[in-house]
């Protein structure tokens, strides 16, 4: 562990010996395991290991950055030229200089809590893990495919920034997942547990898949799938619409995550993923939501994929609203960009994918925080609606207002009863006008972190994580279309 | 980088190390066949926005993965292991890692022996895009900024080089070697308005090498795209002839690419060509390949499995052609593992081959022809966020972006605020009424590239729109 600690030391040192005004360095050492069943066949068997150093450099008020595989020291000379150089070559071209917001930088380590090591345990038993959970999704003709997920990550990382701060953390992610698609007479449907495309995940051991009892659940997967290729497609209209929470979430995500970033809003991100209609005027006026809507940002959650110690820029993680009784209240913002919000001191989320990628402001865990209903009064509650689960599809503008996502599966509710199955239910809405019509969310009994483990943001694309808690909530008068 | 002294860009290099890590592998008692790839990737970039460049990486990795499979009584099982490091001690952590697994994995359900020996073209890698650095991009970008001040309108965009080399070898002789590289330059420019959120324009450009590429003509076309100072309309949302240029068409065709033209979905009857195969599902104007060899962007010339890449008609005069394969899919259609088309995933994977090098067969409607054509309708730039909401019959949706235009009467009259349109694939392919003559390539949100010209659709379905 000291070996790579020193070897981001000494790459700071080399880039301020060739003029950084201001360097951090990162040695990663990812390892990764994956597993996968596709109608019973190990279609998925392997085990990755990764290691590679970033450094990233200010010099004359421009970032440079340089990475490189592996831990040779040899390399980091060229590897601070390079950054150094890099900066140099682009500081010409900016109108203004980059400056950093005065955080407090500190040494320090930091291990996610884990029970159950995932890395311990013998892939036979992962193997025989997912065998168990498939046994559950055969023995229907119409499944044409079941699937059966599991994956592991654990990334250490050594920063050291050129104030003399070493941080060491080990970050431990593990989640799992069943899915079943049938196909009848032309129509093909797709169920999944507890979360779709390649399951839940969670900032934990293994204990964290144990939880989710697969086994028990697939059954259900598989019948809901069958049922889906002959139940009626979701008529088009307006009702009320109730989402459960692997859902919601995704739409903390699209809606309120990353319209948050403070880089997407001065048009930083337009390039590819796009700008954001929160605007910084509307910071502590503007009614993002109804008055019970409160999304609070947290990376010290446990069990967050992104909760950790600090991001990558040193700073420590923390925990504020983003929306706070309905009224916008706070972006995600890093050390280069918390002034451009008159804030002295950065909300730590900056953060790039492993030691290839300088960071860019990331999501951090956001969550929904839980009201007074129980699901069953909600529904009771709800002479019109359509009740939405799981992600099937989603789509939003560039400026995250007008979505549209489809959910696997749905319920019609009529007269405060749950009805009939309906496939397809596709909602279509814009984002304030969606988060004001929420009349009613589900208490902490039903409250639980999502992960999402595949976000995508910057150009060239990079992969991070982060979770969304939240529990089943209600939106009034929402456009279902066909 | 360290990395490039050490193997320079050469795949020979690649493919002495993968030999050699074959040969470690198959010498293990329990290994009884390996296949190994390695590739190295040496990347140069520089993003930038209104206050000039914002963020640059030079840098270099190298990526190992190793198939290790026993055999026992007839019956194959397989596992991998990924690394990043050519020393001694991790590649014997490899074929430990690789070889424990598949120790206790269930045997293969297709079990196919590895491919032998082929012939396939090296490609190149053009030297020039592999040493492009942050100095001369920005001498391009300080053009792309001075173009969007003096209009007033803010600049972002990216400038891309990489250079990549890629080499596999397997114990039963397979030896392949490529080289390519890509360069790229994209601008999205943003009109003053209240909160900085004005019209927008985009445009790029993508190449095998950096100095075909034509950054003052994707600067102009940008800026023209933004409409800078213009008045934006509306447009109700409903069924609107449109001309899709090759950015639109290109974000529903990458759909086809991952979901529909592989044989694993043909066989689990989600892709869309089930049923439909040999009929004429799209317009006679339409005929698509898919062609990793194609002059204006070449790509690897073999897949994940070393297999030859070949050139597939995918779409013929409108009529739905085969999927592509891989081994096991082409044994599964009949025919023996050597007929795969070329189009499979690194082994063992979930994912089936797919179609990644899409190529649409121009017309010969000049693009201003095209919106000559149109009595009313709309000239479309780009979709954002498409997305798929059923594969069987190719349903999607997504959102205008960067340049709607309305036009009557043969000319674009007015720049207007953005709609999303939730259409079938199928549908509107069918329904192509005009193809463009001059092809240009381009991606979307999510990965691939579509090579395509611009097509005339009518009756295109827009289901809301934007107040901007």
């Amino acid at each position: 562990m000291t070996d790579y600690m020193t070897l981001s030391a000494a790459a700071v040192k080399e880039a301020q010996k060739v003029g950084a005004d201001y360097a951090d360095a990162r040695t990663n050492l990812l390892q990764t395991e994956s597993f996968g069943l596709h109608n019973g066949a190990l279609e998925k068997a392997s085990m990755g290991e990764e290691c590679g150093l970033g450094l990233r450099v200010l010099v004359d008020g421009a970032w440079g950055y340089a990475a490189t595989v592996g831990t040779d020291k040899g390399a980091l000379h060229e590897v601070a030229t390079r950054a150094v150089n890099a900066a140099r070559a682009l500081a010409g071209a900016r109108s203004e200089p980059i400056t950093l917001s005065q955080d407090e930088i500190v040494s320090g380590e930091y291990r996610t809590p884990v029970k159950e090591d995932p890395f311990a345990m013998s892939a036979a038993d992962k193997v025989a893990f997912l065998q168990e959970a498939d046994k559950g999704l055969q023995g229907e003709e119409s499944v044409v495919a079941r699937d059966v997920n599991l994956g592991n990550r654990r990334e250490r990382q050594w920063f050291a920034a050129s104030n003399g701060a070493e941080q060491y953390q080990e970050l431990v992610r593990c989640g799992a997942g069943v899915s079943a698609t049938a196909a009848k007479k032309g129509v093909v449907e797709r169920r999944s547990f507890p979360a779709s495309f390649g399951g839940d995940y969670r900032a934990a051991g293994f204990e964290h898949v144990r939880s989710m009892d697969l086994a028990s659940h697939a059954r259900q997967v598989r019948d809901e799938a069958v049922e889906l290729t002959t139940a009626p497609i979701c008529e088009a209209g307006t009702r009320d619409l109730l989402l459960m929470g692997n859902q919601l979430m995704l739409q903390i995500h699209e809606s309120v995550g990353h319209p948050n970033e403070l880089d997407r809003v001065f048009g930083h991100e337009v390039d590819l993923a796009g700008a954001s209609f929160a605007t910084t005027d509307k910071l502590g006026e503007y009614q993002y939501g109804s008055e019970i809507v409160n999304l609070v940002a947290d990376s010290t959650v446990e069990g967050g994929l992104d909760t950790r110690a600090w991001d990558d820029d040193g700073v420590a993680s923390g925990r504020w609203h983003v929306v706070k009784d309905g009224i916008f209240n706070g972006y995600h913002t890093s050390r280069e960009w918390a002034d451009r919000i008159g804030e002295d001191t950065s909300r730590g989320c900056n953060r790039s994918e492993g030691w290839y990628n300088p960071p860019i402001i990331r999501i951090t865990n956001l969550s929904l925080m839980p009201g007074t209903w129980t699901l069953d009064n909600m529904i009771a509650d709800t002479e019109d609606g359509v009740l939405c689960d799981t992600v099937k599809m989603w789509s939003i503008d560039q400026r995250r207002l007008n979505f549209q996502f489809t959910t696997e599966i749905g319920w019609e509710i009529k007269d405060g009863k749950k009805g009939r199955m309906v496939r397809k239910p596709t909602y279509q809405g814009n984002t304030p006008d969606f988060w004001r019509s929420c009349d009613a969310i589900c208490d902490e009994s039903h409250w639980q972190l999502w992960g999402v483990p595949n976000c995508g943001k910057g150009n060239p694309m990079q992969v991070a994580e982060m979770s969304h808690g939240c529990s089943p909530a209600r939106f009034r008068n929402q456009t279902f279309v066909v | 980088m360290a990395l490039t002294k050490n193997y320079g860009l050469g795949s020979e290099a690649l493919l002495d190390a993968a030999s050699e890590l074959v040969e470690l592998a198959f010498a293990k008692e329990s290994v009884h066949e390996a296949e190994a790839i390695i590739s190295l990737t040496v990347n140069s970039f520089v993003r930038f926005a209104d206050t000039g460049p914002t963020q640059s990486a030079e840098r270099a990795k190298i990526d190992v993965h190793l198939r290790v499979r026993r055999e026992a009584d007839g019956q194959f099982f397989e596992a991998s292991a990924e690394g990043q490091s050519l020393d001694e001690v991790a590649m014997d952590k490899l074929i430990e890692q690789a070889s424990s697994i598949a120790a206790i994995s269930p045997a293969m359900q297709t079990p196919l022996e590895l491919g032998g020996p082929v012939e396939v073209s090296l490609g190149s890698c053009d030297s020039a895009t592999l040493t492009h650095g942050p100095r001369e991009k920005a001498i391009a970008i300080k053009r792309a900024l001075a173009a969007a001040k003096a209009v007033d309108a803010s600049p972002a965009g990216l400038y891309d080089t990489t250079g990549h080399a890629v080499a596999l070898a397997n114990s039963k002789g397979r030896q392949v070697r490529n080289e390519t590289s890509r360069a790229s330059f994209a601008l999205t420019v943003t009109g003053p308005s209240e909160g900085g959120l004005g019209g927008s324009g985009w445009a790029e450009t993508i190449r095998s090498s950096v100095g075909e590429l034509d950054i003052d003509g994707t600067i102009e076309r940008a800026i023209a795209k933004a409409a800078i100072g213009q008045e934006r309309g509306a447009v109700e949302p409903g069924e609107y002839t449109v001309i899709l240029e090759p950015a639109a068409v290109s974000s529903l065709l990458l759909f086809a690419s991952y979901y529909g033209f592989g044989a694993k979905e043909v066989a689990e009857q989600s892709s869309f060509l089930c049923d439909r195969i040999g009929t004429r599902a799209f317009a006679e104007k339409i005929t698509i390949h898919d062609n990793w060899d194609h002059p204006m962007y070449q790509s690897c010339s073999f897949d994940g499995e070393g297999s030859p890449k070949r050139v597939v008609p995918l779409v013929e005069a409108g009529v739905l052609q085969k999927p592509v394969t891989d081994r096991r899919f082409a044994v599964l259609n009949g025919g023996s593992a050597d007929d795969s088309t070329g189009h499979g995933d690194v082994q063992p994977s979930g994912s089936g081959p797919s179609a990644g090098s899409l190529c649409v067969d121009a017309g010969t409607t000049s693009n201003a022809d095209l919106i000559a054509g149109v009595e009313r309708g709309l000239l479309i730039t780009q979709f954002h966020y498409t997305n798929l909401i059923d594969p069987r019959e190719m349903s999607l949706t997504g959102m205008t972006r960067n340049g709607l235009f309305l036009i009557e009467n043969g000319r674009i009259v007015q720049p207007l605020k953005n709609l999303r349109f939730t259409e079938s694939l199928l549908r509107a392919m069918e329904r192509v009424t005009d193809v463009g003559s001059q092809l240009d390539i381009s991606g979307a949100l999510f990965d691939g590239e579509v090579i395509t010209p611009a097509l005339r659709i009518d009756g295109f379905r827009f289901t809301s729109a934007t107040d901007f």
